[in-house]
């Protein structure tokens, strides 16, 4: 436990835990009363005075969504274009994250720095040279070219992530095998990936949840109704203000949020490790 | 490639080991191989990220009209653009927007880690809750705000009525948009100032509190001579994420204000998008992203220094 608590301030718990929840109503409480609204009936969502609490819950807003003739596409295309997103990144970030730790060679610094430099530049700069090429190319709409475009953004990290996990790794441990008579594939395979397994989790539940949640890299380079996303379709319907039913919305944005909200339950210490690794100096 | 096979050796100690070839032939083996190694990453890296980046660079000089290029014009884009107060209040509200959100996520954020720390189990069990919104997308976080500030139905402007304000139009009216938009990027953001902050508070060692008891020293000293000195360099550089995350986000604001009213929450990020969809001349919107561009490496520069992510 902390040294506060540890040191006499016990009668400083009480209030600290008040506060503790009062913060956890702020924050929660927005989600909460989304929740509620998504149970409502459309009428009730904009009763005057609101409700918490649903008089009559229905799961009604929840059908009509799974209904729409283009969700199972939207839903689809979100789970294509994340996992695609995270294996790329992943495929090509594990091996050079691997030369990064255990190799030693002329440019390698450079390289890096090249490494780091293109994770300095923000996907909004690159709007207007990206819809151009693509659009000279004939590329717009094409699910591969966004899965790829979404695993560049997160490559950087996944390389320089990779490659502090396997230095943390004895070289020792390689060695031994290397006279066994093992190769260098056998021994990344067989040898480093299970031991940084708990660092590729962390990586890959920060990459899925960050692809999952992108709007602009789709809406703007795939705009067309087939290969748009469940944010892009989210977007859209508040564009479509004029017919918009807010417990139908809130009811998408609660499927829309499900699988980071199942992930974030279910691996949330490698959320957590991910999001604090190599940014905390201590 | 191939100029140095010396240069290139494997950093183990006991690289003559390596494999069942020969010492020499190993050598030449890894003169190259490290860089097919890195070769994938590079290659989409470069498509995606580098190429774009001179081709935005070279677009800032041409003439254009919608996406068809014209020719070259020198500098008259940037001219263009920096002779408009169209594109300074674009920065204005850019600046307004990432100070009033870092400064209210600093504070909430420091807050709630200093509290959760004192609260004992039910701190480090609300913890993970907080954090919660923090995984939400922009576009939903967007669209539960629309519901909460809707000037007809929503809550917020109930309670509002309730407690006797007049809450008019909301992200409506054009004094209000920003400082809404600011408070909802504050209450996304918090929660990941306060597990970075919280992480730092729990790797600083006992014996420093224990020091400035022995010398009969309080909470507040305990808090400002040990806890916020020891967290400041992980303070520093959440702040620079947070920065740059600020300054690049463009999909709240599309989702609750389109930039508006009166182009009240236009940021530069905003401008280049709607620049990039609305193609009406693209010659001024390569010169905003490259305005985007150059703040955003200038602050992951100094992120990299005070992280020291690479000493060498």
């Amino acid at each position: 436990m902390s040294a506060a608590v540890s040191t006499g301030r016990q009668t400083g718990r009480v209030p600290a835990i008040l506060l503790s929840f009062v913060f956890a109503v702020v924050v929660l409480g927005p989600v909460v009363w989304a929740l509620a609204t998504s149970f409502k009936t459309e009428v009730e969502a904009v009763a005057v005075p609101p409700t918490l609490w649903p008089s009559a819950a229905t799961l009604e807003n929840y059908f009509k969504v799974f209904r729409d003739q283009s969700f199972a596409r939207d839903f689809w295309n979100s789970v294509i274009y994340a996992v695609g997103a995270v294996a790329v990144a992943l495929l090509v970030g594990i091996p050079a994250g691997y030369a990064a730790a255990r190799f030693s060679f002329k440019g390698k610094r450079a390289l890096m720095l090249v490494i780091l430099a293109t994770s300095m530049v923000p996907g909004v700069a690159l709007l207007v040279p990206t819809y151009y090429l693509l659009d000279t190319l004939g590329l717009l709409n094409s699910g591969i070219v966004v899965t790829i475009i979404l695993a560049a953004r997160i490559i950087p990290q996944t390389v320089w992530f990779i490659a502090n996990f396997v230095e943390a790794v004895p070289i020792e441990i390689e060695d031994s095998a290397f006279m066994d008579g093992a190769n260098r594939f056998q021994i990344i395979w067989n040898l480093i990936l299970p031991l940084i397994r708990p660092g590729i989790a962390a990586v890959a539940t920060i990459g899925i949840v960050t692809t999952w949640n992108d709007y602009i890299t789709v809406a703007v380079f795939a705009p067309e109704v087939a290969k748009r996303t469940l944010q892009v379709a989210l977007v859209n319907q508040v564009f479509d203000a004029i017919g918009i039913s807010w417990s139908y919305m809130m009811a998408f944005v609660v499927i829309a949020s499900m699988p980071v909200i199942l992930m974030f339950g279910l691996v949330q210490k490698w959320f957590i490790s991910g999001l604090t690794a190599g940014a905390v100096k201590g | 490639m191939s100029a140095s096979p010396t240069q290139a050796a494997i950093t183990s100690p006991s690289a003559g080991l390596l494999g069942d070839a020969p010492d020499a032939s190993s050598q030449i083996r890894f003169s190259w191989a490290p860089y097919l190694w890195f070769a994938p990453a590079i290659v989409i890296l470069f498509l995606v990220t580098l190429y774009p980046t001179f081709f935005v660079t070279w677009l800032s000089f041409q003439k254009t009209r919608y996406y068809e290029l014209t020719g070259f014009v020198g500098l008259a884009n940037y001219a263009e653009v920096f002779g408009s107060s169209a594109f300074w209040d674009t920065v204005f509200v850019s600046l307004a927007y990432v100070v009033g959100s870092l400064a209210g996520a600093l504070v909430l954020g420091m807050a709630a880690a200093l509290v959760l720390n004192n609260a004992g189990p039910t701190g480090t069990v609300l913890r993970v809750f907080i954090l919660f919104p923090w995984t939400l997308s922009m576009s939903v976080v967007g669209s539960i705000w629309l519901w909460l500030l809707n000037p007809s139905f929503g809550p917020i402007p109930y309670l509002m009525h309730v407690a006797g304000i007049e809450p008019g139009l909301m992200l409506g009216d054009p004094s209000l948009a920003l400082p809404l938009i600011i408070v909802v990027t504050a209450w996304w953001s918090f929660p990941y100032v306060m597990v970075m902050a919280t992480a730092a508070m729990q790797s600083i060692p006992k014996e420093l509190y224990e020091a400035v008891e022995i010398d009969g020293g309080g909470a507040f000293i305990k808090f400002r001579y040990v806890t916020l000195t020891q967290i400041l360099p992980t303070l520093g550089s959440t702040a620079l994420t947070l920065s740059i995350m600020y300054l690049t986000l463009m999909t709240l604001i599309i989702v609750m204000t389109g930039g508006g009213p009166l182009g009240s929450t236009t940021t530069l990020s905003f401008e280049a998008f709607r620049g990039t969809v609305q193609a009406v001349n693209i010659g001024p919107t390569a010169v905003v992203s490259i305005v985007v561009l150059l703040i955003n490496v200038a602050l992951g520069v100094i992120y990299t220094r005070l992280t020291g992510r690479v000493t060498g």
